[in-house]
């Protein structure tokens, strides 16, 4: 039965118009930054940062340096809004529309069916984030060709360079491992939809849960327990980067987001379980 | 097939369900009638298990419905007065998505039922293409998959022209003739129930008025025509004999109780008037619905 529940629940995302916004608007933004790049002033002060630090500008300033540019610079405003707009309205649009009170005329348990949402949800963001990776990926490499990467993050701690293929193995790494991360967006809009609200409001409200956590986590005052927040694990795909690859502090993250993921999504669920669905 | 036994529903403070008792048989149809808020929607919310009681026991096919939900609605079928699906998909898509919740259905059977609604030759087509009368044919195509035992149905034909309306009648009706399907229908038309129904409850204020076959309503009342030649003379006996409670000009009459209608024939055919129609007076439905709500007793 979920088998057969989770295949629908994806048919009716990938029918949804709402669902393909998301790739879209990346694709545009993807574009928009390489105009951007173009700018004299812009590429004068990437040539300027790689060569002030003995990287030559040719062989560094390559199609997977603009990738982790674009991906750096967007996922967390956009990505958040993409991956909120679809998990806020996957239970919350259905019982708005009346369709849900449909779905639970059969003889399906509710677990079971929000389980199938979730799974769903999941597959969305997942196949959203690996999009993003690879479109900016394709930009990049159109824009600049093939070459080593360099990865600087002030913020993280990062400062990296790879060569070209070992640099390439690290990028689709750091997708995987951001794929993983942002399901800590899908599951707070999850659960927020399993709420008794609109569509819109459980969107904002996943939104507005995420920024003021990268707020408070960037607020000088919350230093010494920057460890607690989400968005401080979220941004662990960047240390992917790292000369060695931190695997502890990923597996450590991870685990961190899984636990924090599974108990949002139970949240909603148990909510849900006893809510009277009215027409 | 549906037992309902001592049902309570609150929403906060205010009282929607206060402790009914319903059964309907299999094979019948059956109305469930009232004003906004009597609680038959809120009866219908607990059958399938929309709606958490607050007490009581239902059972569907002989299964508790509040314990063991999916094996009760494994047969069962539902409709709603707006039906919602999903515009952005085909009639077949939907149909496909729904019945899955049920069980796998086979293709022939989907198109068979598309058939049976009327709607084979547009089941491709996107729902937000269909105008209202396809939309409530899809949703009674979706409550006939996979194969249901009963059929629960909320304003069936809410909204639909008077050709849509003979012809949603027509099926369930053809459905409970040919398919020995139960049907718990929940409307507003009178006239609807009327043409339909083979039993019906009246709902007021959460509580069950009435509960019965439509052919033991009590209807008459005691009132009957008697028009007999010369005119004036059948009061003025019936009065003799001490029969007459209540009187409506010439013809018509209460009698009193355990008089007959044949009673009141005889006496005056032996009086020497002549007969020319006596029959009782039958209430239609919307009198005796408006009587027992607005009575307040129970029947």
């Amino acid at each position: 039965m979920l088998r057969r529940l989770y295949a629908n629940e994806l048919l009716k995302l990938v029918a949804r118009k709402r669902s393909h916004i998301g790739f879209g608007a990346f694709v545009a933004l993807e574009v928009a930054f390489l105009a951007l790049l173009h700018l004299p002033r812009v590429r004068a002060a990437i040539e300027k940062l790689l060569t002030r630090n003995g990287l030559p500008v040719e062989q560094y300033f390559s199609g997977t340096t603009v990738a982790v540019m674009i991906v750096a610079l967007t996922i967390l405003f956009l990505g958040a809004l993409f991956i909120a707009l679809v998990a806020g309205d996957i239970v919350a649009k259905e019982a708005e529309d009346g369709t849900l009170r449909m779905l639970l005329c059969r003889p399906v348990a509710r677990p079971e069916l929000l389980a199938a949402k979730a799974l769903a949800c999941a597959t969305y963001s997942c196949a959203l984030i690996l999009f993003i990776g690879a479109s900016a990926l394709a930009m990049g490499m159109a824009y600049r060709g093939w070459g080593s990467l360099f990865v600087f993050s002030p913020a993280e701690g990062v400062f990296a360079f790879h060569a070209p293929w070992p640099g390439l193995g690290r990028y689709a790494l750091a997708m995987l491992t951001l794929a993983l991360t942002t399901q800590t967006f899908t599951a707070v809009g999850f659960m927020f939809s399993c709420f008794n609200m609109k569509p819109a409001a459980a969107t904002i409200l996943t939104l507005s849960a995420c920024f003021i956590d990268l707020l408070l986590r960037m607020t000088p005052y919350f230093e010494s327990i920057r460890e607690w927040f989400l968005t401080h694990h979220m941004a662990v795909w960047i240390h992917v980067f790292e000369p060695h690859v931190p695997w502890a502090r990923i597996a450590e993250a991870t685990v961190f987001l899984l636990a924090w993921d599974l108990t949002f999504v139970a949240v909603g669920i148990a909510h849900f379980m006893r809510r009277d669905i009215r027409g | 097939m549906i037992e309902i036994r001592g049902l309570v529903k609150r929403y906060g403070a205010r009282l929607a369900v206060a402790g009914i008792d319903l059964v309907v048989p299999r094979g019948r149809i059956f109305g469930l009638l009232g004003h906004n808020g009597a609680g038959k929607s809120t009866t219908i919310g607990c059958l399938l298990g929309h709606l958490f009681p607050d007490g009581g026991a239902l059972r569907v096919g002989g299964v508790d419905a509040l314990a063991e939900r999916r094996r009760a609605l494994a047969r069962v079928g539902a409709i709603f007065e707006t039906p919602a699906f999903y515009d952005y998909l085909s009639g077949y898509r939907n149909l496909r998505i729904f019945a899955e919740c049920t069980a796998p259905v086979s293709d022939a059977r989907l198109m068979e039922v598309a058939g049976i609604v009327g709607l084979a030759d547009r089941i491709r087509d996107r729902v937000g293409k269909y105008s209202h009368g396809m939309r409530q044919r899809l949703a009674l195509g979706q409550a006939l998959l996979p194969d249901p035992e009963l059929l629960i149905v909320d304003e069936p034909t809410d909204g639909l022209d008077p050709e849509g309306i003979h012809e949603i009648r027509s099926l369930l009706l053809r459905l409970n003739r040919e398919h020995g399907l139960t049907l718990l229908l929940s409307s507003h038309l009178l006239s609807e129930v009327e043409l339909l129904c083979t039993d019906i409850a009246v709902m007021r204020e959460g509580r069950v008025l009435y509960s019965g076959p439509m052919a033991d309503l009590p209807r008459t009342e005691g009132w009957i025509v008697l028009r007999a030649d010369p005119p004036g003379r059948a009061a003025d006996l019936l009065l003799g004999r001490g029969w007459l409670e209540e009187r409506r000009g010439e013809d018509r009459f209460r009698l009193r109780a355990g008089v007959s209608v044949a009673d009141a024939v005889g006496a005056a055919v032996a009086d020497g008037l002549r007969v020319e129609a006596a029959h009782p007076i039958e209430m239609t439905l919307e009198e005796f619905y408006l009587q027992t709500v607005h009575g307040g007793g129970d029947a």
